[in-house]
């Protein structure tokens, strides 16, 4: 099983800054990092990843300066100074094509792979919102089609740089429709053939990109069934260019809320919810949607019929999904999506998390899973005390590091070139 | 006198293979420390390297880099070149405001002002840029990273985690830039640098375009020249900082030199002392190899000369970059 520690902020969920033991600087405070790393090393997980927006998530001030995810570390700078804090750990940033050049944005990952000595990752996303938009330009948010054709070709680029550095095959330009490149990178190959390259996104042109390039899919599933159906679609899509099943590895997030009892666990998730403005959910849950006036609809009726989106389509489809399974109203949905923002969340002991881990894994719907601890450092640190014990216990998860790159970590192949 | 050294600057001259791993470039950084200075420069090599072959000094692009370094160091500042091609401006001013707070406020940004035609073509410009354009782009990009450097109030955290406001909406701001070139919203999504905002080093100026730097810079590189040129052009820049209603210390002009390792310490301290004293710049940028032992020459032998003749501070006073430079903002002057 796969281990990924998702850092974000003071924590996962929306209030967890509020948290009395969430650590409330955390977007100002690297040495909180640096710990949270060492934490996640000692614990042995595959990789720290890092989520991304070139810009604020949260368009109204009022709702969005009473969360604390208005500011934070860039994630670049942020894992480049954890690369050499660390030794073993795999660093994953997100990143987007569509507001970078394959050039810089290559030349920047295999330099932090260098700096981590072959541990860094990119999760490549296409940036659905209209607020980032705005800082890139004055066309707007352009459509998600056009969106992903311009990722497959600068992820195209990108592999093809990694590939043709010096020393390797001399490089070629590239003249394409989105994007020309002249010349190689200038700085030496990657100690793990190449970074790994991650995505999320979950559409179908999504999952084709992602059959095509990646080497880690990192995707939201509430339910073992609708896990189960990406995991097979997915794997099934590999075989149309020329991959195995396992050259993928896919692993959903989840949010565990732990604790050694269930009440307790249980008595610290209420807890949690209580801190949640109504404003601040919904509006989160609105972005979701991408409906900018949800709060116009009665907040204890049902979710009204909504447009497709252009923006994230399948958390769209997720929301919607869940609210007509379990009949909730705007105020049910938008504290059930303020905890873990649609990924699958787990409330309880070590061993019932353990055991609903190894349920999915086992059950073929996930090769391991991206850890979203509630509140920082106080989940991780539960998270790496009680449960990963339990899963090294139970021999689905490494006692040690077996290698040193992130590609070893994951039992990955290295590229077929190198 | 303020004294940086560059890095790399002598990237074309050196072997290839011959440069520094992280631990080797951190070891450099650190004597630099050590000794002192108020600021190490690191070139960003891609684009100059021309893409003909490996780059022998560095394995790193320098905005990671100096993340690394910013790590293993408490004192110095670290500067790093980042082109305005390579990047666009919001990004730009993220990374860097993130790296000053990563650095508790010791980063600064060197934007090189010379167009690369070798460069635009990586970033899908094969047209490249015409000097007029370029120029006009460059000024405009730079305005642009400064005002998202200012996007947020000092005091605009309030953490208050019982009230529910973690920042005050008044105290944030956004940009709503609309120009020739770009269009950025903002506000950035880093908080305000510990030092108010990242240095701005300018350097590679001809003439015409020295109206730039008068008006945004905190540093200014200026080359080695006589001493006549140099006292008539640093009291032209000076004037021209002062026309623009800044004070004229508000600027710093470093003159860059190439130091000789042959030349006894008290020679190199003298030239130093005279241009100095000369009133032809405000300090000196100092070229060296990025090879172990480079720093040491320097920092060991003219060092304590300067130091001897009351020329240089003992030791750092501040823990910004902003306070070694003796320029406004931080608070920790
Ligand atoms: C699990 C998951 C995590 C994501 N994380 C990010 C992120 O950190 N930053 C971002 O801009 N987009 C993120 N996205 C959005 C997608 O990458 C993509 O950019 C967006 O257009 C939605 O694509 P889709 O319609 O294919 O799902 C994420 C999507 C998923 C499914």
């Amino acid at each position: 099983m796969k281990l990924g520690a998702f850092l974000w902020a003071t924590g996962h969920h929306i209030a967890a800054w509020r948290h009395p033991h969430a650590h409330v600087t955390a977007g100002i405070d690297i040495n909180h990092y640096i710990q949270l790393a060492r934490t996640a090393e000692a614990a042995k997980f595959d990789l720290l990843f890092c989520e991304d927006a070139a810009g604020l998530r949260e368009a109204n001030v009022g709702i969005a300066s009473q969360t604390s995810r208005s500011i934070g570390f860039e994630p670049i700078s942020l894992l480049s100074a954890l690369a050499v804090q660390t030794s073993r750990i795999g660093l994953v940033s997100t990143a987007s094509t569509s507001y970078n050049e394959p050039y810089g944005l290559a030349r920047t990952f295999l330099s932090l792979d260098h700096l981590s000595g072959g541990r860094a990752g990119w999760n490549l996303v296409t940036s659905a919102s209209h607020i980032e938009a705005a800082n890139f330009g004055a066309t707007g948010l352009r459509p998600h089609a056009d969106r992903y054709e311009r990722a497959r070709e600068f992820a195209e680029v990108v592999t093809g740089l990694w590939r043709d550095t010096p020393g390797q095959a001399s490089g070629s330009g590239h003249d394409g429709q989105s994007f020309s490149v002249r010349d190689p990178l200038d700085l030496p190959p990657s100690p793990q053939g190449a970074p790994v390259m991650v995505q999320a996104g979950a559409s179908d042109v999504g999952r084709d990109l992602a059959a095509r390039t990646a080497d880690v899919v990192f995707t939201a599933a509430q339910t073992f069934e609708e896990a189960k159906a990406f995991y097979d679609d997915l794997k099934g899509r590999l075989a149309a260019y020329g991959r195995e099943p396992d050259d993928i590895k896919i692993m959903p997030g989840v949010a565990p809320v732990v604790a050694a009892t269930e009440a307790e666990a249980q008595a610290k998730y209420e807890e949690l919810q209580e801190l949640i403005p109504d404003d601040v959910g919904v509006a989160l849950l609105s972005s979701y949607l991408s409906i900018s006036d949800l709060g116009r609809y009665p907040i204890d009726g049902p979710l009204p019929e909504l447009p497709e989106s252009e923006g994230m389509k399948s958390r769209q489809a997720l929301v919607i999904e869940q609210s007509r399974r379990d009949n909730l109203s705007i105020r049910q949905l938008a504290r059930h999506f303020a905890g873990a923002r649609g990924h699958w969340r787990i409330v309880g002991t070590p061993v019932q998390i353990a055991d609903e881990l190894q349920a999915r894994f086992e059950g073929g719907a996930a090769d391991g899973f991206n850890v979203m601890p509630s509140y920082f450092p106080g989940e991780l640190d539960a998270f790496a005390a009680l449960v990963v014990p339990e899963l090294q216990r139970r021999g689905l998860f490494r006692t040690d590091y077996e290698g040193h790159t992130l590609r070893e970590h994951l039992g990955l192949k290295r590229p077929a070139w190198t | 006198m303020h004294l940086a050294v560059s890095l790399l600057s002598a990237a074309a001259e050196a072997q290839p293979g011959s440069g520094l791993d992280f631990a080797g470039l951190a070891r450099l950084v650190q004597k630099a420390e050590t000794a002192g200075l108020d600021m190490v420069l690191v070139a960003d090599s891609a684009p100059a390297a021309g893409g003909d072959g490996p780059n022998g000094q560095m394995p790193f692009e320098a905005t990671t880099l100096l993340a690394a370094l910013a790590t293993v160091t408490s004192r110095i500042g670290l500067v790093a070149a980042a082109s305005t091609i390579a990047h666009q401006p919001y990004n730009l001013a993220r990374r860097f405001a993130s790296l000053d707070i990563i650095s508790h406020g010791r980063i600064g940004w060197h934007a090189a002002m010379a167009p690369n035609s070798r460069e635009a073509a990586n970033f899908s410009r094969p047209e490249g840029f015409s000097p007029e354009n370029f120029r006009r782009r460059a000024e405009e990009y730079i305005g642009i990273v400064q005002g998202l450097w200012r996007g947020w109030d000092a005091d605009a955290l309030l953490f208050d985690q019982a009230g529910g406001r973690f920042h005050d909406p008044e105290k944030m701001r956004v940009l709503d830039h609309k120009g020739a070139y770009f269009s950025v919203r903002g506000p950035l999504n880093v908080a305000r640098s510990p030092q108010d905002a990242p240095v701005l080093v300018l350097s590679g100026l001809p003439e015409p375009d020295l109206d730039i730097a008068v008006r945004m810079a905190d540093v200014i590189l200026v080359d080695e020249a006589s001493v006549e040129r140099a006292k008539a052009r640093f009291s032209d820049l000076k004037r021209r900082i002062a026309a623009c209603g800044r004070d004229a210390h508000s600027a710093r002009v470093l003159m860059t030199i190439a130091l000789d390792g042959t030349t006894p310490p008290t020679a190199s301290a003298d030239s130093l002392e005279e241009l100095f004293r000369s009133k032809s710049c405000d300090g000196f940028n100092i070229l060296i190899p990025p090879q172990a032992g480079a720093v040491d020459n320097f920092s060991d032998r003219v060092l304590p000369e300067l130091r001897r003749r009351g020329l240089f501070r003992l030791d750092y006073e501040g823990t910004t970059l902003r306070s070694h430079l003796g320029l406004a903002g931080g608070g920790h002057q």
